[in-house]
């Protein structure tokens, strides 16, 4: 739905107009934000790297967190994540030869304070 | 499944709220039980002993339900999300830190339930292992807690979340049983307020603790303060403490000379019921701040104070319902396609929750259309606290009906909120009742109307009874649901700049369900100061509202 409702029911709200209608609706969120990561989301690449990093700002429960690589064509490749090593990075090895076009890192993160948090890093793997 | 997962980012929040509350009535109770009924008890007559001692009791039992009910659901809520974005059997989560903490945490309330079944006062040997049961339950949240996560001062963090939960323990969780015993003969209700006192003065200290570790463990400037929404939900939270420290400071006297008359807690009794309303908002924030990342963690695209300034600056409201004749709109979309240009260039990684997924471009129609509706229901707002102030004074008999006003706003509802659908747009009403936002609207609207009747007829005299809480718990609630929203996992500086302006409306709510309870509660020189107080804060929410901008 347009923002302006959940907007609107808000103000509602705040005018006291009716506590229970819903107004706590707005953008969802959790813990874990990527810090840096390798690929940096939006590069452009002469090659791709051999192997994925992504740091966040807690740390992580490897065993329940999940990487993908999505390819222009939607196809998906589930990464493997390094166990252990940093607490706070996903490792995971890409494949040996990108094709040149769009990608996506998809990843989820279960936080070890139990937050579940996903995102995307999009990257370009450029023609030769 | 992906209604489920549309729902966990606010469910877990709400949940987190109750979660929290309860808990802290749990523990609190369980403090009053052992550190106050016990001892206390012995030097009581016994009728009054008895009945502390059942007080304690029952409160631990009530909590301690509520407690392990909400704990259970919010873990049962992770541990469904996680299975369904994993897409794996539950097995393979069973050793997931958060799911192995919250087993310990149930286990340990289930321990303090059984410790407080017997109906017996309880010995030297229960009340050790009842607090070593609520040690455990600290122990469990705090190692389930943000701190757990960090990569830096951990060990800093912990200790700050165990003070801080345990402060607020002492400090607002015996409240209910403290209202309770208050209702003791007075000798004793003097006896049982002046040691609480000491718990409290006890938890203050232990909150301000844990709040100077948070500071420099997850705010750490002044700028994180304002730019972000960690910082300013803190800030919110600060200022709740300080309204709870001046009620209690109200406390600590009257709880020194409790009158022998049977009226003589009264006053102290609103006092305790405003501080647990706003102890119930202070906790909806606490559980509200573990769905952002730390202020610390996010040192780009914080709001500048320039930026508040500009934003808060009044401007003329918009009156008229935008369209796109309207001059004003082409600049502003000009504003946002610049603002959606710096935005996409910057290139940071986003991050959401389940369920969420990046906000739909806003356009300067949008806006204009949020603003109006904002900008209107400001004037019936004020319209309301400056009726209800007339009304105050006595002197104006036909303003007495201003709950009248809330029905002009239930059809504004009605008919703005959807604009596609009947009676503004294209799909009709049946076809519109389809999608829940929309089913939420039209009940929002019918809700209000219901509201708006009671207290007019409560107003009239044709309505008596608890009907007549209606509209101060609304407020409370209101503004504790206002607090207790989801928020922007980045700096998303639209979002925060909503924010600011949102958190002040919800503590104004919150002040303004306070004090009408206390008007219609009485004691009258309490009542007469709520009067006045409360269309004052519906004023400054109608003004907050006709200067709200989006843009």
């Amino acid at each position: 739905m347009p923002r302006r409702l959940s907007l609107a029911r808000r103000a509602l709200l705040a005018a006291l107009v009716l506590a229970l209608s819903g107004a706590v609706a707005g953008p969802a969120s959790a813990h874990a934000i990527v810090v840096t990561s390798e690929p940096t989301a939006g590069a452009s690449l002469a090659a791709a790297p051999p192997q994925v990093t992504i740091r966040f700002n807690s740390r992580l429960d490897h065993a329940r967190s999940r990487l993908l690589l999505i390819g222009a064509d939607n196809a998906q490749t589930t990464l493997p994540i390094a166990e252990g090593g940093d607490p706070v990075a996903l490792t995971a090895p890409l494949p040996a030869t990108l094709a040149p076009g769009e990608w996506r890192l998809r990843w989820q993160v279960l936080a070890i304070d139990g937050h579940i948090t996903r995102g995307d890093i999009p990257f370009t793997v450029k023609a030769p | 499944m992906e209604q489920f997962l549309d729902l966990y980012g606010f469910a877990s929040v709400i949940l987190h709220a109750m979660e929290l509350v309860a808990r802290t009535v749990l523990l609190g109770s369980v403090i009053f039980w052992v550190l106050l009924a016990a001892p206390l008890g012995r030097l009581m007559p016994p009728g009054d002993a008895t009945r502390l001692h059942a007080i304690a009791r029952r409160t631990v039992l009530t909590a301690g339900i509520a407690s392990l009910v909400s704990t259970f659901l919010l873990g049962l809520l992770g541990f469904g999300a996680l299975q369904a974005t994993l897409d794996t059997g539950p097995g393979a989560l069973l050793g997931a830190n958060f799911v192995v903490l919250t087993g310990l945490d149930l286990l340990a309330m289930l321990v303090l339930l059984a410790l407080a079944l017997p109906r017996e006062a309880p010995g030297r040997d229960r009340r050790f292992a009842l607090l070593g049961a609520a040690v455990l339950v600290l122990v469990a949240v705090t190692f389930g807690s943000h701190a757990i996560a960090r990569t830096e001062g951990r060990a800093m963090l912990l200790a700050a979340t165990a003070l801080h939960q345990a402060g607020a323990a002492f400090w607002l969780g015996g409240l209910p049983c403290l209202i309770a015993a208050l209702r003791l003969t007075p000798p004793s209700a003097r006896m049982a307020g002046q040691r609480y006192s000491l718990l409290a003065a006890t938890g203050v200290g232990l909150i301000l603790l844990g709040s100077a570790g948070f500071w420099f463990g997850f705010i750490g400037s002044v700028e994180a303060v304002y730019g972000t929404a960690y910082g300013s939900m803190a800030a919110s939270k600060l200022i709740m403490l300080a309204m709870l420290l001046v009620l209690g400071a109200m406390n600590y006297r009257l709880l020194h000379r409790i009158p022998s008359s049977p009226g003589g807690t009264l006053r102290l009794r609103r006092f305790i019921e405003a501080e647990m309303a706003i102890g119930i908002a202070v906790l909806a924030v606490a559980a509200s701040l573990t769905s952002v990342p730390p202020a610390m963690d996010l040192p780009d695209d914080r709001v500048t104070w320039a930026e508040i300034t500009e934003r808060f600056t009044p401007q003329w409201p918009r009156l008229t319902s935008p369209d796109h004749a309207d001059l004003a709109i082409p600049a502003l979309q000009a504003q946002l396609d610049a603002e959606a240009q710096r935005r996409e260039a910057a290139q940071r990684p986003q991050a959401f929750t389940p369920g969420e997924g990046l906000l739909p471009p806003r356009n300067a129609t949008d806006i204009a259309w949020s603003e109006y509706n904002h900008h209107w229901a400001g004037i019936m707002v004020l319209l309301v606290g400056l009726a209800a102030l007339l009304d105050a004074t006595g002197r104006v008999p036909v303003a007495r009906h201003w709950p009248l006003v809330f029905l002009g706003l239930a059809a504004f509802l009605l008919i703005r909120s959807d604009p596609e659908a009947w009676p503004l747009g294209d799909i009709g009403l049946l076809d519109s009742l389809r999608d829940p936002e929309v089913v939420q609207h039209k009940l929002a609207s019918l809700l209000v109307v219901g509201f708006a009747v009671s207290e007019w007829s409560v107003r009239l005299g044709l309505l008596r009874g608890r009907v007549r809480f209606v509209f101060p718990v609304a407020m409370l609630a209101g503004g504790v649901l206002l607090l207790a929203h989801t928020h922007a996992i980045s700096n998303i500086k639209d979002a925060q700049l909503i924010e600011l302006s949102h958190l002040p409306l919800a503590l104004l709510a919150v002040v303004a369900g306070c004090a009408r309870w206390t008007e219609l509660r009485g004691p009258p020189e309490l009542a007469k100061v709520g009067r006045w107080l409360w269309p004052a804060c519906l004023i400054g929410i109608g003004f907050l509202l006709l200067i709200y901008r989006e843009a």
